[in-house]
């Protein structure tokens, strides 16, 4: 009994033993057995040289001061750029201006709506002396006559040569050193920095405004096809990229079964557009596709894709080999949401900032060119690449993107906390000295300046007040209230009348508020467009209603960026209109603005009993006096030169957290606004 | 003790009443085991030794121990060159086959050493430079051992310097290699390409169709697209160590240090210092040193003798100027400076142009412009400057400080366009560190009104409470753009009710069983989500009239990507305690709205449900609390932007709201809920939540306006 419990305890050792050995050396003897996992790199790479210390370096010391007897070398024949090419010195003064040469015997309709476009731009002289770029017109195909040589053609020094569709003519002349504005040129004959590359302009497109990106929403919708393939005759079909291994194969399409043919549409309705074969029908399909916010995958595309100099494709467009069809496809099926996301919305702002009116496409080439002719204030790439575009954010405004209004969460920078009153005084030339008071009085502003623009004399004493006072004489213009004075030290700018009436509270709450909305006009008072069946036209009323799309300029904050925009870049015909009819101007800005923002202003609350008291001004709403209501043509002309209706309709109002909720009035911040 | 003894006086006598077979059966087994140990115990307090292993494997030769290969006089030699190639013409993207890591594979071929008939040397074994870029390539995700996966090829012949080479031999050794095929998906590295007299602006080695990364490329060489310029590569990087200077004014504008520029260009930066004086230095060789030794590291003007590259940190911008070739490592030196360059070569092209913004670092003018050089440098203002600057240094530190960064930056460039799908962006490529941290990029960043048409879905996250959800259910079936209802059951113990007792409603109606009763369950992508809103809903919310629904939606329409939801709640900073605290009292601002009614984007539920940081999500889950500060805490975090309260506050059924009513104050809910504000702060690294002081109403909110003529007359009422 004893031995066998000895045995037992001896049996139990040795066991033990053997689990401590087992347990112990097993992992050490498997990694002996097994030769260690190749690191990459670290088992077989590039060996380490003992003597690595002792090599010489690829540039003996004694070479660098090589080669001073060399003098610099002329630019090879034949090719061009832009350096030795373009003679920027002619621009110098105004910046980049733009002769373009008539045409001689009749012109397509393209051709008319490109020439009306630049002749629309602020680039556009009349004088090929004073021009620092002078643009010849490539005719096309359709008339069949190619140009002759132009007057000024100086060896094509600072030409662009514009040709809408590749290459009609045959070379009558020379190119020179011109450059090449054209659409969706091959890659072999594009010469990047030099020339321009277009996109692909079908014969219906817009003279400005233009087709609206069809998107709805920013993510797909579920159940959506993925692929939208090209069909002969410009249709689409979507492809069920489940069953079928090459959906896009011709040998595929012959096997009924591995595809399905939905029916055609003319704009796909897709996650993704697949976009093979040659110029120039894929150039008009990636157009299509863009406009339709389905993602274009390129297959090895032989062109330069459009403005590509400054536009940065790869965040609105894949493109891939046309060699590894099922790479791709296995890419685009396991791309991120996050991806999908981003390149859809990307393709819309993209349509809409550049490619979907002529004056675009037009504006868009000068622009390029501009950018090049500026070097370093060109606009930086962030401006180029994301909401509302380069064509309105302005390089001369500045090229620090944290002085727009667009870019602060990009930039992770906050718009600044101070604002500047800017009053206007118009006839009959009261000094607002109410207002001013109570202007003064918030906490946010950093200066009033007072635009003095009626036909009596400037009064010489103005109220004691902490605040610096500015008067600006002004021109009697009503354009001038939005002229980019200098002396505008602050982003936010709080537009007044004489008339305006506000509290400091109701000031201090709108800026607060406008500090959440930059980009956004925060106004008082609001006034509403709509579509007047009867007419056939626009309306435009002032009542009170429950929802609105404009506020009125005569107590509103915005962007001071907004000034520079009004006066530079708005068509010089509208500026003229609103001069004219004084009402107009609340109507233009706020065009200006939704056309830049796409997104509605923001209303805040504005006291009740002034509201109906003392209207604001022209434009205010309830009983006035004399009721200023704009031109009712104002919004249609406006309408009409914007090539569209950018106003959108909102339907809240931004009140503070407690506006008169029932809890004590010492709790609120805001209290004075809840005055009867 | 007493056993013990025991056992070693009988011990003994266990083993001589065994059968001696036995014994020595005993022994062995005995002997092994110990002997085992002992070895394990050796293996186990030396591991080093087999970690060091992998070391032994790796080779330790001498560089001139490496095989020589005669090549003989008449081996063939490649074509010059194609001018036309592309990526899609000359390079063969099979060989890359598929990857799911989307990742290039790159073979280096073995260092051997190439004689001509002779005997004679065909160039330098290799450079230190090109055994240093070897080697990062080899240490890298790129490399593969096996040459039958490689994607990508590198000759280990050393062509970085062209003046070294033998071109014809040097050629003809590339043409010998076992995978040439006329040089498809060879990549060469060349960095002083050219020779006297008239020095190329590209290596002169015929290769065929093998890619160059070149240094000094011209647009009449360079293939757009196909070939990578790279930097010429300084060795003071290696050798000087510059500390970064921050930007700002620095003691002279302009400074010109190269040495053997061509006379012409001496002349005219000469009379920009006369013009200028204190502002413009021209440096040159100097003549009068004592010993030579080190007169790359000393610049002279007149008799002032300068450290280089030191001097470069005393300047605002620095003058780049072309010499014979292009590409000038002086490029490296002004950048590390902190130094804006100022570029005068025509038709350079810049070290990995393809993806680096040269206009956000460096000043470009063409050479004509040469005397107006100072004027378009002075129109810069002090802001872009400094923006300059630093962008200057940090492409020296991403792109430009060793061998190892251009190495693996031009592998990076030429993997992007095998892989256009998973490339790196602009703003990885571009933005310094600091920029990438602080900015947002917004998920939903396109202006876009959603078109009211779409409706919402709402989903009621429920347990068990039938009566109160089938309440809600039937409220907010009123809502006239509800388009679909989602129950999510979150209860497995029981059944949800059978078909016939639910509410019969206009919109389709789904019920969702879960596998776990997690909070987290609310914010799952359900595939049955089929609009981009959704709502929110707690099953014991009941208060919410049709029109304050109706009006949320609204309202998120025109900020489709923020939360927009009913409740406000508010993030304080506790100066006492020093961290944060949440609070629910009547308060001007808001931060949060709480979850249990509120709409947002359904990309939200994705991001929520996959992109969580950190263990959030499980954190949630298991603490069954604050699932709505997580959402909050993310939105705010992904869009940089703060929630939208809409209409006045009134009495809901939440903890939080029972405790302000004074019905029961529950304290410990209150510290619960800002342990999570903290836990998150702390898990985001930063406070994402933004503090707004506005809410949104209706246009005629409590306006005196006849109630009737208000499309949302039912709201704010308690």
């Amino acid at each position: 009994m004893q031995s066998w419990r000895r045995r037992k305890s001896l049996w139990l050792a040795l066991s033990a033993s053997w689990l401590l050995l087992v347990l112990l050396g097993g992992f050490s003897l498997l990694r002996l057995a097994l030769p260690p996992r190749p690191r990459p790199g670290a088992s077989q790479g590039w060996p380490r040289w003992l003597d690595a210390e002792l090599l010489q370096s690829f540039s003996q010391a004694g070479e660098l001061p090589e080669d001073a007897a060399s003098p610099p070398q002329a630019p090879h024949g034949g090719s061009c750029n832009w350096g030795a090419c373009f003679d920027t010195s002619k621009c110098r003064g105004d910046g980049l201006k733009v002769f373009v040469y008539p045409a001689s015997g009749p012109i397509s309709e393209t051709h008319h709506r490109i020439l009306a476009s630049i002749e629309g731009s602020r680039f556009h002289t009349f004088s090929p002396a004073g021009a620092c770029l002078l643009l010849l017109l490539s005719l096309d195909a359709q008339t069949g006559e190619c140009s002759s040589m132009p007057l000024q053609w100086n060896r094509g020094r600072n030409h662009l040569v514009l040709r809408l569709h590749p290459a009609p003519c045959p070379k009558t002349f020379q190119l020179g050193q011109a450059m090449v504005a054209e659409a969706s040129p091959t890659v072999d004959s594009f010469r990047p920095g030099f020339d321009v590359a277009l996109p692909f302009l079908p014969e219906a497109h817009p003279l400005r405004g233009g087709a609206p990106g069809q998107l709805q929403q920013h993510s797909p919708q579920p159940g959506i096809a993925l692929l939208a393939l090209e069909e002969e005759r410009g249709g689409w079909r979507t492809a069920d990229t489940g069953s079928s291994a090459c959906p896009w194969d011709a040998h595929c399409e012959q096997d009924p079964g591995s595809r399905q043919t939905q029916r055609r549409e003319t704009l796909p309705n897709a996650t993704f557009c697949l976009i093979s074969g040659h110029r120039p029908e894929a150039a008009s399909r990636f157009l299509q596709a863009l406009q339709a916010g389905c993602i274009p995958v390129l297959l090895s595309p032989r062109w330069e894709l459009p403005f590509s100099e400054v536009i940065d494709w790869t965040k609105a467009a894949i493109v891939a080999d046309e060699r590894l069809p099922l790479q791709v496809l296995a890419a685009l099926q396991e791309m991120s949401p996050a991806r999908v996301l981003a390149l859809r919305q990307q393709t819309q702002f993209l349509w809409d900032a550049y490619f979907s009116s002529v004056e675009k496409v037009i504006h868009t080439t000068l622009e390029v060119i501009q950018d090049r002719i500026f070097g370093t204030s060109a606009h930086p790439s962030l401006l180029w690449n994301s909401p509302p575009g380069a064509l309105l954010a302005l390089s001369t405004f500045s090229i620090s993107p944290q002085d727009f209004p667009f870019y602060h969460l990009q930039q992770g920078s906050r718009p600044e906390g101070r604002f500047s009153a800017l009053i206007w005084v118009g006839p009959p030339g009261q000094p607002p000295l109410k207002l001013i008071q109570a202007v003064a009085g918030s906490q946010h502003c950093a200066q009033i300046l007072v635009l003095w623009s009626n036909e009596r004399p400037l009064p010489s004493s103005w109220p004691e007040t902490a605040m610096p006072l500015t008067v600006i004489d002004g021109h009697r213009k009503v354009s001038d209230r939005f002229f980019p004075y200098s002396t505008i030290r602050t982003d936010a700018i709080l537009s007044l009348d004489a008339h305006s009436s506000l509290s400091t509270s109701e000031v201090d709450f709108a800026f607060v508020v406008w500090q959440s909305f930059p980009e956004r006009m925060v106004g008082f008072l609001t006034s509403s467009h709509f579509w007047d069946e009867a007419h056939g036209g626009w309306g435009y009323t002032a009542e009170r209603t429950n929802e609105f799309s404009m506020v009125l300029t005569t107590a509103a904050f915005y962007h001071r960026y907004y000034h520079t925009l009004f006066t530079h870049s708005l068509p010089k015909v509208l500026r003229t209109l609103a001069d004219e009819a004084p009402t107009c101007v609340d109507v233009l800005m706020n065009f200006l603005v939704a056309a830049v923002t796409k997104l509605p202003p923001i209303k805040v609350p504005y006291s009740k009993q002034r509201q109906e008291a003392a209207p604001l001004a022209s434009g205010g709403p309830g009983p006035r006096p004399k009721p200023q209501a704009p031109a009712p043509d104002c919004v249609n002309q406006i309408a009409a030169a914007f090539g569209h209706m950018p106003l959108l309709s909102s339907r809240l109002r931004l009140d503070p957290v407690l506006f008169k909720d029932p809890v004590s009035v010492q709790r609120k911040k805001y209290r004075s606004l809840e005055k009867p | 003790m007493c056993a013990s003894v025991k056992y070693n006086i009988r011990g003994p006598a266990l083993i001589p009443r065994m059968k001696t077979k036995h014994r020595i059966y005993y022994i062995t087994l005995f002997s092994i085991v110990l002997l085992g140990l002992i070895a394990t115990g050796m293996f186990q307090f030396w591991p080093h030794s087999i970690e060091s292993s992998n070391d032994w494997n790796v080779e330790k030769r001498s560089v001139r121990d490496v095989p020589v290969v005669r090549l003989p006089a008449n081996s063939p030699i490649p074509e010059r060159g194609d001018l036309s190639c592309r990526m899609h013409t000359c390079f063969d993207v099979y060989r890359c086959g598929f990857n799911p890591k989307n990742k290039i594979k790159v073979y280096i071929y073995a260092l051997k050493k190439y004689v001509d008939d002779f005997g004679v040397p065909v160039s330098n074994t290799i450079s230190r430079e090109y055994n240093e870029l070897l080697t990062a390539i080899s240490d890298s995700d790129y490399y593969t051992d096996d040459i039958n996966r490689a994607c990508l090829f590198v000759p280990s012949i050393d062509v970085l310097n062209q003046n070294t080479l033998r071109i014809k031999e040097t050629a003809q050794v590339l043409a010998q290699l076992s995978r040439w095929d006329r040089g498809t998906n060879h990549l060469l590295f060349n960095m002083l390409p050219g020779g006297p007299p008239d020095y190329n602006t590209a290596l002169d080695v015929p290769r065929d169709r093998a890619l160059l990364a070149g240094g000094g490329f011209s647009t009449w060489t360079y293939r757009q697209g196909y070939d990578v310029s790279i930097p010429v590569y300084s060795p003071l990087s290696a050798e000087v160590d510059l500390p970064e200077k921050g930007p700002g004014p620095r003691r002279h504008f302009l400074i010109s240090s190269q040495v053997g520029l061509h006379p012409e260009y001496r002349e005219d930066l000469e009379a920009l210092q006369v013009k200028h004086g204190e502002s413009v230095l021209v440096l040159d060789k100097c003549t009068n040193l004592s010993e030579g030794v080190l007169s790359i590291r000393k610049r002279c003007h007149k008799h002032q003798v300068f450290d280089y590259p030191q001097v470069l940190q005393e300047a605002t911008f620095c003058v780049v100027l072309r010499g014979a070739r292009l590409g000038q490592a002086i490029l490296s030196d002004v950048l590390q400076a902190g130094c804006v360059p100022v570029v005068i070569a025509d038709s350079y092209i810049l070290p990995f142009s393809e993806v680096l913004d040269w206009k956000r670092a460096s000043v470009v003018v063409p050479e004509e412009k040469m005397s107006d050089v100072y004027s378009i440098l002075q129109s810069i203002p002090q802001r872009q400057i400094e923006e300059m600057q630093r962008q200057a240094r940090w492409f020296w530190e991403a792109y430009f400080q060793s061998i190892k960064a251009i190495a693996l930056a031009t592998l990076q460039i030429i993997n992007d366009r095998i892989y256009p799908y998973a490339a790196i962006s602009y703003e990885e490529w571009n933005d310094p560190p600091a920029v990438k941290w602080g900015s947002v990029s917004n998920p939903l960043f396109l202006p876009l009104i959603p078109p009211q048409s779409q409706g919402f879905t709402a989903i009621v996250l429920t347990y068990d409470r039938v009566e109160s959800l089938f309440r809600v259910i039937t409220e907010v079936s009123k809502v006239p753009s509800l388009s679909k209802l989602l129950v999510v059951w979150n209860n497995q113990n029981k059944n949800p009710p059978e078909d016939s007792l639910w509410p019969k409603i206009r919109v389709p109606l789904k019920v969702v069983r879960t596998a776990e009763n997690k909070l987290s369950n609310r914010f799952f992508p359900y595939d049955e989500i089929e609009t981009e809103a959704v709502l929110a809903i707690d099953d014991d919310i009941i208060m919410l009239t049709s029109d304050e629904l109706q009006f949320g939606y609204e309202v998120w329409r025109e900020f489709p990507d923020r939360l927009v939801g009913y409740p406000g709640r508010l993030h304080l900073w506790d100066h006492e305690m020093n961290k944060w605290k949440y609070e629910s009292e009547w308060t001007n601002e808001v931060s949060m709205v709480l979850t249990g009614a509120a709409f947002y984007h359904k990309y939200f539920n994705y991001l929520y449900t996959y992109k969580m940081p950190g263990d959030i999500k499980n954190w949630v889950d298991a603490h069954m609390n604050c699932e709505d500060i997580a959402m909050n805490f993310l939105v705010a975090n992904v869009t940089g932007k703060a929630v939208i309260k809409v209409t006045p506050r009134k009495k809901f059924k939440c903890p939080e709201c029972t405790a302000i009513d004074g019905l029961s104050l529950d304290q410990t809910h209150m510290v619960e809920r800002s342990e999570c504000i903290n836990k998150f702060a702390s898990v985001f690294g930063t406070m994402p939540l933004k503090v707004v002081e506005h809410r949104a109403d209706p246009v005629l909110y409590k306006d005196d306006f006849p109630e009737k003529l208000k499309s949302f007359p039912n709201i704010g009422s308690l």
